[in-house]
Formats: structure tokens, C-alpha cells, sequence
């Protein structure tokens, strides 16, 4: 297993000595009890947000709100599931974008993470501060010269454009990842591949993929949580109601008519749209966080 | 060999082109229409007349307001505009100017529908003697006062104010009601409502509000300040509630139908309102005044239905306009509903017989103005406009002709763009 | 001799990702820069005018307004979010069970939508649906409801509350991972001295856990300096204008107000800020550490 995913960066395991820290028992009543509040405090909005959705839209409307529903029902989600072009249209609209970008990071990423990693190539400094460069850049500065661009090339309400602009968002920490995964593994069994008389393109397929595997796990997680989050680009890029992603949909179902907003359905696709990603982290959890700080620390 | 390569790349080409045109033709009879939120529900009434007696169907998709015209002039850069649009008609004059819209002064100037059409529309919709649209669901601004706290205030609920004069004079009787009651209200810190209810009074009164082009008069006449400075003093007198200084927008109806305001600036939208939620509710509805009798105004508000160019539905698309303006739509579509008729002579029809209210807003429509000038929304709507910096400015700052100034200086900057 | 060390192999195998930045990144960049002297409209036409959109940019209140709230914003945003991420990583580096579920469930709503968190927030905060009002109202904070979206301290501390509750955990993991590399001996030796908790937090955890400190803070603060979403779905910008941010700002006058050139120089202008604030603090970084 490369670097990405050593134990010592993984949030589940985490692994520090507890005489770091140390102290005494109260002491360790003391941390636990904070722990405790911390989780209410955090899980709080998410958790008030959920039983608000099962709430029947009146009672979620009602003035003053109560803490907990005193009847159940899914009238909310039905409402959403119902709005405009259909829930189930934005959904797969956002699953194809996502898909699209992990697609488009990792045939860019891979390559040339390898490149960067293994070869020999002059300027290599230049070009990999030049991929990396991009990421300092704000991205919504480029909306409008991306737009007239993707105006011309009939690319602006396509699921190919925006994935386009989320690739571009997603791309330098991509290859950063993938550069390291590549540099991770042990140049013995690279060695031996060629004395079996491998090609590059076979090194790279047979050897290589099995072992970055974890760092392509890595790259498509968070393409797919930024791509499945990114609003503005959205916004701008996807102007018919059939083309909108989830969280545009959202700010559809927020504005209301004369400020009455459907505070149950809103609540209801706040919930559709976290719940995707909640579940991603929680299956995969330990890619994220190793990723995220084999990003961060070096 | 090179040339049945050409051809084997070619011929697959062509097919799919075909395809792509045949199922294009294929879809035509659905035409695309899109319509701001806040305007859906009577938009969406309109359609299903439309498409109960029409073969060709019209599918309507709410855009967020603030969002409709963004995604309209991207769109039609982008070639992917609708069929059919209703938006905001203040913006009406940018898109004609940008050439977004179709041509429709042949079919309209022919039109005997067109001839008792609203004035307003007719003038927001035209740009160097050419349509460009007609007004689909209309929304007009009123003055509407609790005739409850008339009657507690020893005022006749009858008779309206007349004036701003005496709109100040009958809120200060109200105001000494109680500590709980209030003489006026307005929204101040809401841009769009102050144009729709404040700027009539100062039209009324004979102003010219907003600059057309860099040359063009702007907040002039006598009446701007004379509107500014009586809300100033009906401020300071606390007639008017404290939180109206902070309000966006969010109590623009709420605050008068909660009952402890005397008199209000609204729109004719709050009529179903009141039916609805407040059917006991008992208010008047009368015309915005000016500085004089007999002066009123109104502003003309709600969507116009205009078709961008290049849509592949056009025929159809204009035939649906024509329909707006037909007996059957103006009655069955928009008076059977309690909405307003955007002709002048179907204002008088069997569903508003006997509800004063409702032709009171419809004369309302009639007298009305509206802005025709470009940048609307920099001038007007933007939360950091001139037009809400000099309210607030003479209003709560106190600082009447400072506020004029410099508000009028901005103002012919925007339009001189 | 690796087959790897052919250089044009290498070549072959960046070059898609070297073309896809040329032409979707630095092609615009460039477009971006060309059209910031341009009168160019949204809705078509326009013509070169040089730096008048810059020399216009100078002059804009407006502009200056959002720009400075988004400092005063990144300002207030930034501390907070590495205190509390701070000591959350402090509270949570040891490894029972307890504290590493406070862990995940801290970085929990940092892999959550900034779209969608808004829109919970603002849930939570209306005035009369609010569940947070009411939570305050019952703890006696508060005497009734309150609107927080109608006054620009109250709107920013709204939108802070919610952006901190969204991502806190990011800064925790990014210092927790600084702290992990802490060798143990280093903490041992002065356990051995007698050092008390904090002082071994003052001159041991802090000192060298700075890195990942600042990583967190140039992260967090460009990040801020870009805020968009939360107040676009939180305040619109209300009241009069005193809660755009600069981007919010770009966005209104490009998409909005129809001025794409005026916009683009916004945009250029923000950029070399925005650069030259990172360039300053990793030089700053670069200097204390060869210090």
C-alpha cells in the first residue's frame, strides 16, 4: 500500500500515542464530555433537518416550529420528487456530470501523475507547477471567457461542458494525487517488469494500475463530491430546467412566491442532496481523509 | 480508396444530420415556454387554457427571478433559448436593444386586440417604432388603507387620501390610535417595492424619475422631493413602524395585513391575497396620489411574453401572442381568474361586475406608467442602487436634497453606459 | 535502463493533461484579460476600450464596498475557523473510540454541498420557521425571533455560523496530520521535565504543528476571500448592498447587470489580489522556517 493510505493519516484509526496528551482520568471524563457535546452540537442541523422533511408540509410551515414532528409523512419528498422537471431528472443529471468528471480527472490524472512520477522530461518543475498553478486561480474569474468559449462550441447545457469546468476545478489535485501514488511505489518491481521485456503502456496497465488503485479510489471521491456540490458553475452553465443539477434545483425550491417558501420541501432536498455524499464519506472514508492530507502536508 | 474512405466517414454523418432533423421536427409540437417564479401560477393558468384547445402544447418551466435573466440572455447566446418567454417587462428594453427578440409589428399593428392593449405595455414593448411583445399577466400598483382604523380614527372609510399631503395628515390621525398603530407603511429597504408604490406618488405629482440616456432628465420636478420629505416627517413622527427601515421586501404585504397599518402603497396580486387568506379583512383599494387632486399614477408591473429569436417553433410561438390578446384569453384565462385583462375594453366584463375593488386596479392598469429605460436593474433593482440609497438617505438620514443629488448623478452615469 | 526513462514517452503521456490546462485554462485566462478591456455586454456587442473597466473599477464604491466586506469577512472567518480547528484536533488526537467518532462526525459537513448547508442554515435562522431562533428563544438568549438576514453584522454572523459548522473539520484533519508527525520523544522528554498540559501545547504541539497551521490558514482564506454561494443563497446580498463579496459582486455585474467586460477586470483584479496575498504568506512561511 503506497503512502496515501498509511494508517497514520487515517481518521478511523488515527494513531497517536495517548501520552501526547496524557493527563488523568477526570481529565479523560472531561475530553469525553466535550466529545459528546461536540457530536450533539455537529449533528444537530443535519439531524432537525431530517425530522423537519417528515414533517406533513403544514405542521413543517407551522409558526412557532417544533423540535420533533408529531405525525410522520414523505409528502415532502413528494413534493420535491415532483418539482418542475422531476427530482429523479436532476438527480441523474448530477450522477452523469460526476461521473463524467472522475472520468475526464483520471484519464488526464493517471497519465500524467505517471509521467511526472517515473519520467525523465525537461521542464517536468514547470509543467507540474503549471497544472498545480491553476489551482490558485479563482475559478469563478473564468466563468465568463469558459462560457463564450463553451457558447460557441455548443457546449454550455451539455452534461460534457459542465463536467468540462469541474475537471478543470478538480484536475491539479488530481495529478498531485496521482504523481504521489505513482512515487509510492518501489522501483524494483517497475525494474522487473521490463527485464520481462513489458512495454511502458504494459507497466503501466498490469503493474502499476493495481497499486494506484487506492489513489484512483481517492480522485474519484472527491470528483464526485465536488462535482455533485459545485453550484456557480452550475448556475451559469445550464440554463434549462432539464439540464439543472440537484443543488440548482434546490435554489429553485427556495424561492418561494411573495417569501412563502415550502420550508418542508426545501428541508426534504437538502436532505436528497447530502445524502449521496454522506454515504460516499462514510463507505470510504478513510480514501477521503488520507487524500485530503496527502494533499495538504507535503 | 482515399475517396470511399471520405464517403464511409461522410454517409454516417449525413444520417445522423437527417435524424437529428427529423426527430427535431418530430418534437415541434411542444413548444418550451419559461416564466419568472413569481409569475408562474397565473402563467401557468394561461397555458392550460392554450393547450386545452390548441394541438400544439406549451410546457412551462418556473425560473427563479432572480435567475430568469441570466439564463435568458445566456441562452440565446448560446442558441438554446425557449419558444416562448414571460419575464419581468422592465427588462424588456436591454433585450430589445440586444436584438433577442422577434419582430412582431406586423402581426400586432394589425391586430384590432392590439388597439385597446394597456398603454404601458404597448410602450415598454417598443423599441424604434418596432414590437417586440404584449403584456401577458399584468400586476399594477394601488393604494389600499384599513377602513377599521378609519372608522376608530373618526375618518370617513370611504374617502381615501387624496394627496401625499393628505395621506400624511390621516396616518398622523391614526398614529394617535395607539403605540401599536401606525399611520404608513413602506418597505425600506426594498428597491423593487419603492418603485412599484413610492415612485407613482412622485409621477402623479409630475416628475420624471429614471434617465433613458446619459442627456435625459432624471428625478426631476418639484414632486420627488416633496414625496421624500413627507415620508421623512411621517418617519420621524413614528408614524411609520421602525422595522420598516430593514425590510427587503419580506413585510411588503404581511405588514399591512397583520391590521395595526393605516394606509399602504401594494399591488393588485394582494386582491386574491386577501380573498384567500383574509376574507374578512376590511380595506379599500383607491389610486395612488400626487401632490394635487385629481393627479394619480400607478406603476405597471408583471410580465410581458416576447419570443427570442431563433427558436424553430416560431410560427406557433406567434400565434400563441396573438392568442394572449383574444377574448377567450383575456376573459377565460386571466378575468375568470381575478386577474387583471390587459385590454382596456374587455376591463368591464362579467366576472369583475360588482367588485369595486378589482376595477378599481384595473383603472389603475389604464392610468399606469412604466419606466422605459435601459440598466434597470444597476439603476433600480440591485440592492446597492441609486434609487434605494436616495430613499433610505432622505428618508432615514434625513437628508432630502443631498440624497437627490447624488442620486440622480449616478443615475445618468448608469444610463450614459 | 527503465523504459520509463525515454523523455518523449513521458512527454506523450502528460500531454493530455498539459493540452486540456492550455486550452480550458490558460486560453481563458488569457480571454479573461482581453475581455476586461472590452465594453462587452452579456447580451452582445461591445468594443475595445482599453483600461477604461479598470480606471471604472477604482472609482466603484460598490466594487470597494464588497471587497472590503469580503476582507473583513476573510478576517473574522479565518481565526476562528483555526482555533476551533486547533483545538478540536488537540481534543480529538487521542485514539478511544469516542474521540474519533467526534472526529468523523466533525468532518462530516465538510464533504456536505455549500449549496445545500446554506439553505439548511437559512432554514434554521428564519425568523418564523427558525428552529435555531426558537432554541434561542428557549435558552433565553433572545426575547423573541429574531430576522437575521436584514443587517449586515447580523447576516455575516449568520452566514459565519453556518460556514464554520460546514468546515471546521477540514482544518481539525489538516492539523491533526501535523500534530500525528510530532515524535513521540520530543512529547516524552518534556513529560520528563515536568512541563503541565498547555505549556507542552504552547511550546511543543503549536510550534510544530505551524506547517499544517498555515497550510490551513491560506487555504481557509483564499477560500474566503472567494465566498459566493453561502451569501448568495443566505443574504442576497441585502441589506443595500452590504453583504456582496467580491465574487458575488463579479457575478452581479457580469450576469445581472449584463457588463461582461467591466465584470472581467473585476475578476482580473481580484485575482492578483488574491495572488499576491498567497504569494506573501508562503514567502512568509518559507522565511520563518529557514529562520
Amino acid at each position: 500500500m503506497t503512502e496515501i493510505a498509511s494508517p497514520a493519516t487515517n481518521i478511523a484509526t488515527g494513531a497517536t500515542d495517548a501520552r501526547v496528551v496524557g493527563g488523568s482520568r477526570s481529565v479523560g471524563y472531561l475530553v469525553g464530555a466535550l466529545c459528546l457535546a461536540i457530536i450533539a452540537l455537529m449533528l444537530a442541523p443535519l439531524v432537525l433537518s431530517f425530522l423537519a422533511s417528515l414533517k406533513p408540509p403544514a405542521e413543517a410551515a407551522a409558526v412557532p416550529p417544533q423540535y420533533l414532528p408529531r405525525s410522520l409523512s414523505l409528502a415532502n419528498y413528494q413534493t420535491v420528487a415532483n418539482y418542475q422537471a422531476g427530482l429523479w431528472t436532476y438527480v441523474a443529471n448530477s450522477l452523469v456530470v460526476a461521473t463524467l468528471t472522475i472520468l475526464f480527472c483520471l484519464a488526464l490524472a493517471v497519465p500524467a501523475g505517471y509521467a511526472l512520477a517515473r519520467y525523465a522530461i525537461p521542464f517536468k518543475e514547470v509543467f507540474f507547477l503549471l497544472i498545480l498553478a491553476s489551482m490558485m486561480i479563482p475559478y469563478q474569474a473564468m466563468l465568463t471567457p469558459l462560457y463564450l468559449m463553451f457558447s460557441t462550441l455548443k457546449l454550455t447545457n451539455t452534461h460534457v461542458g459542465l463536467a468540462i469546468v469541474h475537471t478543470i476545478l478538480q484536475l491539479p489535485f488530481s495529478v498531485y494525487l496521482m504523481r504521489n501514488s505513482f512515487e509510492g511505489i518501489p522501483r524494483e518491481l517497475e525494474e522487473a517488469a521490463v527485464m520481462d521485456g513489458c512495454s511502458s503502456l504494459q507497466i503501466l496497465r498490469r503493474v502499476f494500475l493495481p497499486l494506484v488503485l487506492p489513489g484512483m479510489v481517492t480522485v474519484s471521491l472527491f470528483a464526485f463530491i465536488m462535482s455533485w456540490n459545485e453550484f456557480i458553475a452550475a448556475l451559469i452553465f445550464m440554463s434549462r430546467e432539464t439540464s439543472f443539477t440537484v443543488p440548482v434545483m434546490l435554489t429553485g425550491v427556495s424561492t418561494g412566491i411573495f417569501g412563502v417558501v415550502d420550508w418542508g420541501a426545501l428541508q426534504a432536498g437538502v436532505i436528497v442532496s447530502v445524502v449521496p455524499c454522506i454515504g460516499v464519506y462514510l463507505l470510504l472514508q478513510r480514501y477521503y481523509v488520507s487524500g485530503l492530507l496527502s494533499g495538504a502536508v507535503k | 480508396m482515399r475517396r470511399s474512405k471520405t464517403l464511409a466517414v461522410a454517409l454516417p454523418l449525413v444520417a445522423a444530420g437527417l435524424t437529428a432533423m427529423m426527430t427535431t421536427t418530430a418534437f415541434a409540437q411542444n413548444l418550451s415556454m419559461w416564466v419568472r417564479e413569481s409569475a408562474a401560477d397565473p402563467g401557468q393558468l394561461m397555458v392550460d387554457l392554450w393547450n386545452q384547445t390548441h394541438e400544439a402544447q406549451i410546457e412551462l418551466t418556473a425560473i427563479p427571478d432572480n435567475q430568469l435573466v441570466t439564463k435568458l440572455a445566456t441562452s440565446v447566446r448560446a442558441g438554446d433559448a425557449p419558444d416562448l418567454i414571460s419575464f419581468d417587462l422592465i427588462y424588456m428594453p436591454d433585450f430589445m436593444r440586444a436584438g433577442f427578440l422577434a419582430d412582431l409589428t406586423d402581426q400586432l399593428s394589425s391586430d384590432p386586440n392590439y388597439e385597446t392593449h394597456v398603454e404601458a405595455y404597448k410602450d415598454i414593448a417598443t423599441y424604434e417604432d418596432r414590437i417586440y411583445g404584449v403584456g401577458f399577466t399584468p400586476d399594477v400598483s394601488i393604494l389600499v388603507w384599513n377602513k377599521e382604523l378609519f372608522r376608530e380614527a373618526g375618518l370617513d372609510p370611504d374617502v381615501p387620501p387624496k394627496t401625499i399631503y393628505e395621506i400624511h395628515e390621516m396616518a398622523t390621525q391614526i398614529g394617535a390610535l395607539g403605540d401599536d398603530t401606525y399611520g404608513f407603511y413602506f418597505a425600506g429597504s426594498c428597491p423593487g417595492c419603492n418603485i412599484f408604490v413610492t415612485s407613482p406618488l412622485m409621477v402623479a405629482g409630475g416628475a420624471h424619475i429614471l434617465p433613458r440616456n446619459g442627456e435625459d432628465a432624471a428625478l426631476e420636478g418639484e414632486a420627488v422631493r416633496v414625496v421624500l420629505d413627507e415620508y421623512r416627517m411621517m418617519w420621524e413622527e413614528g408614524l411609520i413602524p421602525e422595522s420598516a427601515e430593514v425590510d427587503a421586501g419580506e413585510n411588503f404585504v404581511s405588514a399591512f395585513t397583520a391590521g395595526n397599518i393605516g394606509i399602504a402603497g401594494s399591488g393588485g396580486f394582494l386582491l386574491s391575497l386577501m380573498e384567500r387568506q383574509f376574507p374578512e379583512f376590511d380595506y379599500g383599494v383607491g389610486l395612488l396620489p400626487g401632490l394635487e387632486e385629481g393627479q394619480v399614477s400607478a406603476f405597471v408591473g408583471g410580465d410581458v411574453v416576447a419570443i427570442p429569436t431563433g427558436g424553430a417553433n416560431e410560427e406557433v410561438a406567434r400565434e400563441f401572442v396573438t392568442w394572449v390578446l383574444s377574448d377567450e384569453a383575456q376573459l377565460e384565462g386571466l378575468a375568470k381568474n381575478a386577474i387583471l385583462t390587459t385590454r382596456t375594453d374587455l376591463a368591464d366584463n362579467e366576472y369583475f361586475a360588482g367588485n369595486e375593488k378589482v376595477q378599481k386596479t384595473a383603472e389603475a392598469l389604464a392610468v399606469g406608467y412604466v419606466p422605459w429605460v435601459f440598466h434597470f436593474a444597476d439603476m433600480v433593482n440591485s440592492d446597492s442602487s441609486p434609487w434605494i440609497n436616495m430613499l433610505q438617505q432622505a428618508i432615514f438620514d434625513g437628508d432630502v436634497d443631498g440624497a437627490i443629488e447624488e442620486a440622480r448623478a449616478r443615475m445618468l452615469q448608469i444610463a450614459s453606459e | 535502463m527503465l523504459a520509463t526513462n525515454n523523455k518523449y514517452v513521458g512527454l506523450l503521456y502528460l500531454s493530455p493533461a498539459l493540452l486540456f490546462v492550455a486550452v480550458f485554462v490558460l486560453y481563458p485566462l488569457v480571454q479573461l484579460v482581453m475581455i476586461s478591456m472590452t465594453s462587452e455586454s452579456l447580451l452582445g456587442g461591445g468594443e475595445f476600450v482599453w483600461f477604461d473597466n479598470y480606471l471604472l473599477a477604482f472609482s466603484d464604491r460598490s466594487f470597494w464596498t464588497s471587497f472590503w466586506f469580503t476582507v473583513r469577512y476573510t478576517l473574522i472567518i479565518t481565526p476562528i475557523l483555526m482555533v476551533l480547528g486547533f483545538l478540536l484536533a488537540l481534543l480529538t488526537m487521542q485514539n478511544r473510540a469516542l474521540n474519533q467518532i467526534a472526529r468523523g462526525v466533525v468532518f462530516l459537513p465538510v464533504v456536505i454541498g455549500l449549496a445545500s448547508s446554506s439553505l439548511l442554515w437559512v432554514w434554521l435562522f428564519d425568523q418564523q420557521v427558525g428552529l435555531l431562533n426558537k432554541a434561542l428563544v428557549d435558552v433565553g438568549a433572545i426575547e423573541q425571533p429574531m430576522v437575521w438576514f436584514n443587517r449586515a453584522h447580523l447576516g455575516m454572523t449568520a452566514v459565519i455560523v453556518s460556514v464554520v459548522w460546514k468546515v471546521v473539520g477540514f482544518g481539525m484533519i489538516i492539523m491533526l496530520s501535523g500534530m500525528q508527525s510530532i515524535s513521540h520523544e520530543i512529547v516524552e522528554a518534556s513529560m520528563i521535565d515536568g512541563a503541565t498540559y498547555w505549556q507542552r501545547v504552547r511550546r511543543i504541539i503549536l510550534p510544530l504543528s505551524a506547517r499544517a497551521i498555515l497550510l490551513a490558514t491560506l487555504i481557509s482564506a483564499i477560500g474566503s476571500m472567494l465566498a459566493f454561494d453561502q451569501f448568495y443563497l443566505m443574504t442576497g446580498g441585502a441589506p443595500r448592498g452590504q453583504t456582496f463579496t467580491s465574487v458575488y459582486w463579479i457575478y452581479q455585474n457580469s450576469f445581472v447587470y449584463f457588463k461582461l467586460g467591466y465584470g472581467s477586470a473585476l475578476s482580473v483584479i481580484l485575482m492578483v489580489v488574491i495572488m499576491a496575498g498567497a504569494a506573501l504568506q508562503i514567502a512568509l512561511q518559507r522565511r520563518g522556517e529557514s529562520a
